[in-house]
């Protein structure tokens, strides 16, 4: 029997051929992207997953529920804090502390073999305690996670490195200098394995926190926070009673230190401060609001694909099942005479089902195919490097099932509906009425459409608000800057340089600072006080940026008020300008004259015009400028020649000379600015993405349906004419419900796509507004799309003689 | 009305042309009531498509009202469609989606009437056939000799000049298809030109000239009077 389903099913296929196009091709364009957003989402959730003390390690954060914070989770420390854990917290096994941003040594830096001269740019240095290569499990390839980091100066590097810069030999041992600093050699402890992608660590250079102390009695000071808490708890720890247990840390630790130094800030610690737990598989996904260092996924998104597949897929089995209820006219024949046969319901529902199963079959075997071919446009997409787990033993199974669930799911209603019809009302003719006017496909088309519009408007918002951060006044002039990184190594040398920079006929301006409004360079956070109220009110934490006296004219800031910094050397070390926020959030009408104290005091001198330093998804937040007391890690340039290459090859020319043994590092500032909505311009494209297939799929399963409407009408459509239609009267007859349906969508989808952009909106503190245009531009890309799929059937239908389908019975 | 000169219909099937008509020379006057007869695949309804301009011949000449029907476009066609030309047939093709009422006035929406003036065109049309009480109901909850009622109502809404039926009663009951050939009888008396196909002599009788088609030939041109009259 079920030889005879399959036979039957695969004759029905090559015998419709269009609709067979029409049902894999749909079907499998849905698939093939429903695997390829399954894999994506899967990945981000698979995130440190794979410790085998998986649920005791943690890291832990600091809590503030004050109101006044933008960041009200994050995880740095003081120097003490990993001895204080593991020696007052006996249910902790062991912990450690890291630094990962730019600190130090930690972050980027010059390396070379203590034999070579040649200095190379790397990233990924962190320090570590010893123990995190335990709580980490890290795998060690020469070394031991014991030894490799117990002597001050060691560094464990990753193979990656190693095969870098020793291929095929045991590097332990080898001497390395970093930043041409011959003072103070690392030596190589180990080599770790590399850190699979799916860890929220990166690191490929650690360096041993053992014997290392920043500043005088910094080890031991309870001032700063620096430093990066892991642990593993022991087996059985309650986690709630533990994080109670480490208010303790405030109480004798945190407040004594504010309270010591008569801080005001004591109070907002005492009455907002807690500690938590977090488990380390959260870190990557559940880490939005926390303000750590790492490149961080974002659970909302992986759940808005998640729901975009699931929808995809829905897609794609509502074309299957409406072509399949379609063509049942054509069936309901083979129904009533099977059964007349002595065919039983269940034995015709196992029939269709087994084609329908056949046809996923079929389908999922080309959307595999189809993902395996997209996937590098699609990594591309999603800023991923996902590959297929063909090589895994779940893999294929899991095919087979989806191919039974998506069969059955799929086949479930038209293989009933079709069984339920009786030999007599297919004799009498009496079916093809109700097939006409199903309320049920139109529901569905709607369906379709609806998530069409919804999609189509979302990625016009998304574009537009990207248009928007990339066009709207940020305060500074972002073209024509080139960042030249590593600088700070030219030490003394700084002044010459820019001097001799600022020579070339093609630079109009050169200046330099650590701190840019672009990520990835230099940023702190400084609490501030008007002077003399340091102990009163508890004082505006700010940027604090030290920068060269040329700093706003060289990045064409506005200043309001006051002048900037002095070009002389010894001029205003003790001046600040401040920004606009600044001046508002210290309540300072007329700041020039006034003083700010951090610890010290600083007269303002000026005020500049609030610009973007970060993200636009923020609030402009206050800032203050001091001036670089010489060297900084960047010196900028603003380029004024059409020929860039020739420019970059003078600049080159200039830098090598200085320093030869170190190659140059440059960045544009308005690419780095860009790249700070990589993850906004991403969301677009892959609202753009689905919202062009499900557009797709609804239309083939449009095109699918008008093609089976129009047959269905070929004889209505004949009357017609002879009765004196016209051919725009027809074609607006056949092209009319579907119209009313892509209208129908519009009305349901606007709200919705209306809803959800709105929500997505308010992640931007800087914003655009939704516009009725929107929704039209949307509606009308959609309806003409649609009528542009129907209008094929309906013109061929309208122009085709009305003999043909009258002539005789 | 009508002038055919010297028709010719034909199939090609490979190198080979058969014929389906093939000298055919006719004329219509206004208000003739005609009957074509003839075996079945004499090619009745090849002729009757061609005079409706549903079917064009290959070869010779048709001038409907001194107008060469060969030089008509598609728009024309509809032109004539609308005012000049009803059909009947045989399989009634109503259209299954729109109630009797419906199905009646579609040609009047097409001529751009508005709903208020149609009304009692309809209502008129209703009345005389009898079946009022089914305007409601459709197609496929009608008997044959009902559905063929409309669809000869919906034929002549519109007053054409020249009324089309093939094989109106064909599917029909004896008594059934009185009443339809009654009601032509009717529509010659006030004017109308019909022009039908039947396998019936009794039909026939209805009318006052019979064609007699055998394999593409007029084969005996008649005026049913003289038919009678020699009986
Ligand atoms: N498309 C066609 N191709 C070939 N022959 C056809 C075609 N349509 C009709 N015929 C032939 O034309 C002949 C006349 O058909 P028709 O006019 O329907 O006859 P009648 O109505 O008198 O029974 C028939 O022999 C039929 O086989
Ligand atoms: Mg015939």
């Amino acid at each position: 029997m079920f030889r005879h389903h399959i036979k039957i099913g695969y004759r029905n296929l090559l015998k419709n051929k269009t609709y067979s196009a029409i049902k894999i091709g749909g079907f499998s364009i849905g698939i093939a992207a429903f695997l390829l957003i399954t894999l994506f989402v899967k990945e981000e959730l698979s995130y440190d997953q794979f410790y085998s003390q998986q649920d005791r390690i943690y890291r832990v954060l600091n809590v503030s529920t004050n109101p006044d914070f933008q960041v009200n989770e994050w995880p740095s420390f003081s120097a003490p804090i990993a001895n204080l854990l593991n020696t007052d917290y006996p249910e902790i096994e062991t912990a450690g502390r890291l630094i990962v941003r730019d600190w130090f040594l930690a972050g980027e830096n010059q390396f070379r073999k203590s034999t070579e001269n040649q200095n190379n740019y790397e990233e990924g240095f962190a320090y570590v305690d010893p123990s995190l290569l335990d709580i980490f499990e890290i795998k060690m390839i020469y070394g031991t996670r014991e030894e490799s980091l117990s002597k001050p100066f060691t560094m464990v590097i990753s193979k990656k490195v190693a095969d870098k810069y020793f291929p095929n030999q045991n590097p332990v041992g080898e001497t390395i200098i970093l930043n041409d600093n011959s003072e103070e050699p690392y030596t190589i402890g180990g080599v770790m394995q590399n850190l699979p992608s799916n860890t929220h660590l990166e690191f490929d250079f650690l360096l041993t926190f053992v014997g290392v102390e920043f500043w005088d009695g910094e080890q031991t000071d309870w001032c700063c926070q620096n430093y990066e808490p892991y642990l593993r708890v022991k087996p059985g720890t309650n986690i709630q009673q533990l994080e109670e247990k480490l208010l303790a840390i405030k109480e004798d630790y945190l407040l004594k230190e504010l309270i010591d130094t008569e801080n005001a800030f004591a109070e907002v610690v005492k009455n907002h401060r807690s500690f938590r737990l977090q488990p380390i598989e959260n870190i990557h996904l559940q880490s939005g609001v926390i303000g750590d260092n790492f490149k961080h996924g974002d659970l909302r998104v992986v759940q808005l694909f998640g729901a975009i597949a699931i929808f995809i897929l829905l897609l794609a089995c509502i074309n299957f099942i409406n072509l399949f209820t379609a063509k049942s006219a054509n069936r309901a024949k083979e129904v009533g005479i099977r059964k007349v046969a002595g065919s039983f319901k269940g034995e015709l529902v196992r029939q269709f089902l087994t084609e329908s199963i056949l046809y996923s079959g079929i389908s999922i075997a080309l959307g595999t195919t189809l993902a395996y071919l997209s996937l590098p446009f699609f990594n591309q997409l999603a800023g991923k490097n996902i590959h297929i787990p063909m090589d895994t033993y779940w893999f294929f199974p899991s095919l087979v099932l989806l191919t039974l669930v998506i069969g059955l799911l799929a086949g479930m209603y038209p293989s009933f509906y079709l069984s339920k019809f009786q030999p007599i009302d297919v004799l009498k003719g009496n079916i093809s009425k109700g097939i006409k006017n199903s309320r049920l496909r139109s529901s569905m088309v709607v369906f379709q459409f609806t998530t069409s519009i919804v999609l189509v408007v979302s990625a016009l918002v998304v574009y537009n608000q990207m248009q928007f951060i990339l066009k709207s006044k940020v305060g500074f002039d972002k073209e024509n800057l080139v960042l030249l990184h590593g600088a700070s190594t030219l030490g003394d040398k700084t002044k010459a340089f820019k001097e001799e920079l600022g020579r070339l006929p093609m630079i109009e301006d050169v200046t330099n600072s650590s701190s840019f409004p672009v990520d990835g360079t230099l940023r702190n956070n400084n609490q501030f006080w008007i002077n003399g109220q340091q102990k009163i009110d508890k004082g505006v934490s700010a940027q604090a940026w030290r920068v060269a006296g040329n700093y706003h004219s060289s990045m064409k800031m506005n200043l309001l008020k006051g002048r900037f910094f002095a070009e002389e050397t010894n001029r205003d070390s003790f001046a600040t300008i401040i920004n606009q926020t600044m001046a508002e959030k210290l309540g300072l009408e007329n700041p020039i004259g006034e003083q700010i104290w951090n610890g010290g005091a600083w007269d303002i001198i000026g005020v500049v015009e609030d610009f973007h330093f970060e993200n636009m998804k923020r609030e402009i937040r206050p800032l203050v400028f001091f001036k670089t007391r010489g060297n900084s890690a960047i010196i900028a340039a603003r380029i004024q020649s059409e020929d860039f290459s020739k420019t970059m090859a003078s600049i080159t020319g200039v830098w090598n000379k200085f320093m030869p043994n170190q190659p140059i590092r440059y960045s544009l500032l308005d690419e780095s600015y860009a790249e700070m909505y990589a993850e906004t311009e991403r969301t677009g494209n892959v609202f753009a993405a689905c919202a062009f297939l499900a557009i797709l799929i609804a239309c083939l399963g449009l095109f699918g349906l008008s093609t089976f409407m129009a047959e269905q009408r070929t004889k209505e459509i004949g009357v017609r004419k002879i009765l004196g239609a016209s051919s725009s009267n027809l074609f607006q007859l056949l092209t009319y419900d579907y119209l009313k349906l892509v209208f129908i969508s519009m009305i349901i989808g606007a709200p919705i796509a209306w809803y959800l952009m709105k929500k997505w909106l308010q992640y931007f503190e800087y914003r655009i507004d939704i516009v009725w245009w929107f929704f039209i531009v949307a509606g009308v890309l959609v309806a003409g799309i649609a009528l542009l799929t129907v209008s094929r059937q309906a013109l061929k239908l309208t122009f085709s003689n009305p003999v043909d389908s009258l002539r005789n019975e | 009305m009508i002038q055919l000169k010297n028709l010719e219909r034909y199939y090609k099937s490979g190198f080979q042309k058969s014929w389906v008509l093939k000298g055919i020379n006719l004329d219509v006057k206004q208000g003739e009531f005609i009957t074509i007869m003839g075996d079945s695949g004499a090619g009745k309804s090849t002729l009757l498509q061609i005079i409706g301009m549903l079917d064009a011949a290959n070869k010779g000449e048709y001038n409907f009202f001194d107008e060469e029907v060969h030089r008509f476009n598609e728009k024309k066609r509809t032109e004539l469609y609308k005012h000049y030309i009803g059909f009947v047939f045989q399989a009634y093709h109503l259209i299954d989606d729109l109630t009797v009422y419906e199905n009646i006035e579609t040609p009047l929406i097409y001529r751009g009437i508005k709903s208020k003036e149609r009304k009692p065109l309809v209502a008129e049309l209703l009345d005389r056939f009898n079946i009022v009480a089914k305007k409601d109901l459709f197609p496929d909850q009608l008997s044959g000799g009902q559905q063929q009622l409309v669809g000869l109502a919906r034929a002549i809404i519109g007053k054409p000049k020249l009324l089309l039926a093939d094989e109106p009663t064909g599917n029909l009951h004896t008594k059934q298809g009185e009443e339809i050939m009654k009601l032509f009888k009717e529509l010659h008396a006030e004017g109308m030109t019909i022009i039908q196909v039947t396998h019936s002599e009794k039909n026939a009788e209805y009318g006052d000239r019979i064609i007699y088609l055998e394999d593409g030939y007029v084969r005996e041109d008649k005026n049913v009077n003289e038919l009678l009259e020699k009986n």
